[in-house]
């Protein structure tokens, strides 16, 4: 095994950390508290190269390997910048923007890659609906085919980015006799005709990040834009699971960093019975787990982020494990950060306070924890 | 950057694992129940087993460890049997890794040869009845008598300590320097006057390793691991670091043990008209038994590979992985009891012994306790004002 970077990667790992330290986090706690989604923060993403970084470099993109966008996120999260800002990007560049350019057309990679590169626009992907979460492949949304055209009908909920997004990636069942077979993707610009979005939810945490219901009401979308083919959905929705296990998580990775830094620097200033709370054992235990719960995620996300990387087809069980872990393990040590800072720590302007709400996403979104223990159960008791 | 074991590394992994489940584990049941006076030549038996493989030693070379094939190596023979492998560790890795890493061409060339062929067997003697995580508490004490030294103490749980041919034994050469410069180990020979071995202690797991205390009156011993003394203190915090990769391969072997006889079992037994591991509350703890032994894998190849690559964070990485892997093995066990339910809690039973065995690996060299004083020790001196 080799666990380590090159050195191009810790300079660009240092260099992302102080541009989002510096530059985007003080700009997190406000526009958190408004819960809406900060096109501040977004420009400057898109001026660092983070909202291009894995696409290709001709196509106005970064040209990064996996390894690479999951230190950016791992860097910004620990620079401060808030779980929804970074949730965006995700949906954004990963969900939406890789999907185009590893199953897109070449005409479609021209149309879409550069705009969705630079930021200048915005990507969403719709998968999940008010009545198919976990259970995916049970989607009602239907695309139906009417000469070179599908008309699209059904709902989308809980979809990251589409009240401000510019391009939607979709997914439809062209034809429901062929269950989860029938499952199309399609590329829908947002003037669409019938093609509309819900009023922004309020969310828990991850609240820069903008989030609503998707309509399609007879919306027509020309055949040009089925991205994959028909029927070819279900393989993209399943590719974005290994997109989840690392490059989205790697920002709760960074949140617990950003947590330890803030946690180990406050247990050092603040004193109480003559003496600095570090020296409470009760304080070093939370300390000492929050490094151990650091380094064994960051094994699990890097260790899929690598496979990726060398080719190594996607190993289902280490994939759940990076899930399961860092969403439940990663939301105790949320928890215990902010009683590190007891009644500090219950307030907005501390940092651990939206840390803690953003964190309780890693166990929900992108296949619940259940579902992940579902997964390795299953495959276990085949074995 | 590459996360997965090589092909050598996995084909070394297979080999070793199908040799010792076939020679090793049949036995492991018996060795946990036997009279206890049985015990030492079961013992040498297994040693001698694992040698004739060439698996006693396995990552030793001249004067290094490879401590990923310490790992990869100890991992299986924790899962085959855990008493065999804190027994094996004792002598090759602690006594012989000391002697590898720290002795003088001549000490090694006497002792690790024959350590590795399990001719002869070492153990390591540190611990005192009032000296545990704390060792500056030690109250042997070794004077000077002409060239030699006189070795006198008790050391109070020695692994090895009734089958041991050699120990390498912590004592102060000069108390009032202190710990960190008034420390050695000596090497001193089962036949020494003045050493003396007390009777056989009982345990509540790995009952297959052969314990006792260790006296030491007026032992006369000449040699001092490496030559000079003094270098006692940092040579035992080395050797626990890289234990704790040992201790963690331990974990990782019980872990996977308990992880098959449980996955086994939830397929087999049936209620209500399905296998139990059809539930999501059996099933899913077989997920948590994969997902927490995976991870502490992880955590001691991590280790291991800092370990050998001498990098700034290995001291931390080691204890890291030593405090997750003991827990989550603690975890472990108690999920497959709760699998097995009244099967399991019977005498005899593969996961009663497995729990029991598990719970040593949280409490030996450095508790969980001490590991996170030294992890968050040394992340809140990060941010230590000056």
């Amino acid at each position: 095994m080799d666990f380590s970077l090159t050195p191009e990667q810790k300079i660009f790992r240092d260099t992302v950390y102080r541009y989002g330290r510096d530059e985007i986090a003080p700009l997190c706690e406000e526009a958190d508290l408004k819960g809406e989604f900060s096109f501040e923060i977004w420009n400057k993403l898109g001026e660092m190269g983070i909202l291009g970084l894995p696409l290709p470099e001709e196509l106005g993109g970064g040209g990064a390997d996996i390894v690479t966008c999951c230190l950016a996120g791992e860097a910004l999260g620990h620079a401060g910048v808030d779980g929804g800002s970074l949730l965006a990007w995700g949906a954004h560049t990963y969900l939406c923007a890789c999907n185009i350019h590893d199953f897109g057309t070449e005409e479609q990679k021209r149309t879409y890659i550069p705009k969705l590169a630079s930021g200048e626009w915005i990507g969403c992907m719709g998968l999940t609906e008010p009545g198919s979460g976990s259970d995916a492949a049970s989607m009602r949304t239907t695309a139906t085919k009417k000469g070179d055209r599908y008309i699209l009908n059904g709902s989308k909920t809980f979809i990251t980015n589409a009240p401000v997004a510019d391009v939607f990636v979709v997914f439809a069942n062209a034809d429901r006799s062929k269950k989860h077979e029938g499952i199309t993707a399609f590329i829908i610009e947002k003037d669409t005709p019938g093609l509309s979005t819900g009023k922004p939810f309020h969310k828990m945490g991850c609240r820069c990040s903008s989030t609503s219901e998707v309509f399609f009401e007879d919306c027509e979308v020309p055949q040009e834009n089925v991205l994959g083919g028909e029927g070819g959905g279900w393989l993209i929705a399943l590719s974005g699971v290994e997109w989840d296990r690392c490059t989205l998580l790697s920002p709760m990775l960074g949140a617990a960093l950003c947590n330890l830094d803030l946690c180990a620097r406050y247990a050092n200033e603040r004193h109480q019975f003559n003496r600095p709370i570090r020296e409470f054992q009760a304080i070093q235990r939370r300390i000492a787990d929050m490094k151990v719960f650091i380094e064994a995620s960051r094994l699990a996300i890097y260790r899929v982020a690598s496979s990726k990387d060398n080719g190594t087809m996607l190993n289902p069980l280490q994939a759940a494990v990076s899930k399961v872990y860092a969403g439940d393990v990663g939301f105790e040590m949320a928890s215990e950060a902010v009683q590190v800072f007891g009644g500090y720590g219950f307030m907005h302007e501390y940092p651990v306070e939206r840390n803690f709400r953003d964190s309780k996403l890693a166990a929900i979104g992108g296949g619940t924890s259940d579902i992940m223990r579902m997964i390795v159960s299953r495959i276990m008791l085949m074995q | 950057m590459d996360y997965q074991l090589t092909e050598q590394e996995r084909q070394f992994q297979k080999d070793v694992a199908d040799f010792l489940q076939e020679q090793i584990a049949p036995r492991t049941a018996g060795f946990d129940q036997c009279p206890r006076g049985e015990i030492n030549d079961r013992m040498r038996e297994n040693l001698k087993t694992l040698a004739n493989q060439n698996l006693l030693g396995a990552g030793i070379n001249d004067d290094r460890l490879d401590l990923i094939q310490v790992y990869l190596a100890g991992e299986e023979i924790a899962r085959a049997c855990a008493s065999t492998f804190l027994s094996a560790r004792s002598s090759v890795y602690l006594c012989g890794g000391a002697l590898a890493l720290f002795g003088t061409p001549n000490q090694k060339e006497r002792y690790i040869p024959a350590l590795k062929s399990a001719d002869k067997i070492g153990a390591i003697a540190y611990s005192e009845d009032a000296a545990g995580s704390d060792i500056s508490a030690i109250g042997t004490i070794a004077r000077r008598d002409g060239d030699a030294w006189l070795i006198s103490g008790k050391k109070h749980i020695v692994i090895n300590a009734p089958i041991a041919d050699v120990f390498v034994v912590l004592a102060y050469t000069e108390p009032d320097a202190g710990a960190e410069t008034g420390m050695s180990f000596f090497l001193v020979e089962r036949n020494t006057p003045g050493l003396s071995v007390g009777e056989p202690l009982d345990t509540m797991g790995v009952r297959g390793v052969p314990l006792a205390s260790l006296t030491l009156a007026n032992c006369r011993c000449t040699e001092v691991l490496g030559g000079a003394a003094g270098n006692g203190h940092q040579q035992f915090e080395q050797l626990m670091t890289m234990g704790c990769v040992g201790i963690t391969a331990l974990c990782v072997g019980i872990g996977t043990a308990c992880m098959e006889i449980s996955t086994r079992h939830a397929k087999e037994r049936r209620a209500f008209g399905r296998q139990i591991g059809k539930f999501q509350d059996v099933g899913f703890k077989l997920s948590d038994m994969f997902t927490y032994n995976d991870l502490g894998r992880m955590l001691g190849i991590r280790a291991a590979c800092a370990l050998n690559n001498h990098e700034d964070d290995a001291v931390i990485l080691a204890a890291c992985a030593k405090l997750f892997a003991s827990e989550a093995v603690t975890k472990i066990v108690n999920w497959g009891m709760q699998v097995f339910a009244g099967h399991g809690y019977l005498k005899g039973s593969d996961i009663e012994r497995l729990y029991r065995d598990a719970r040593f690996a949280e409490i030996c060299e450095g508790t969980s306790e001490i590991q996170r004083a030294l992890i968050s020790r040394h992340e809140l001196d990060r941010f230590q004002q000056v």
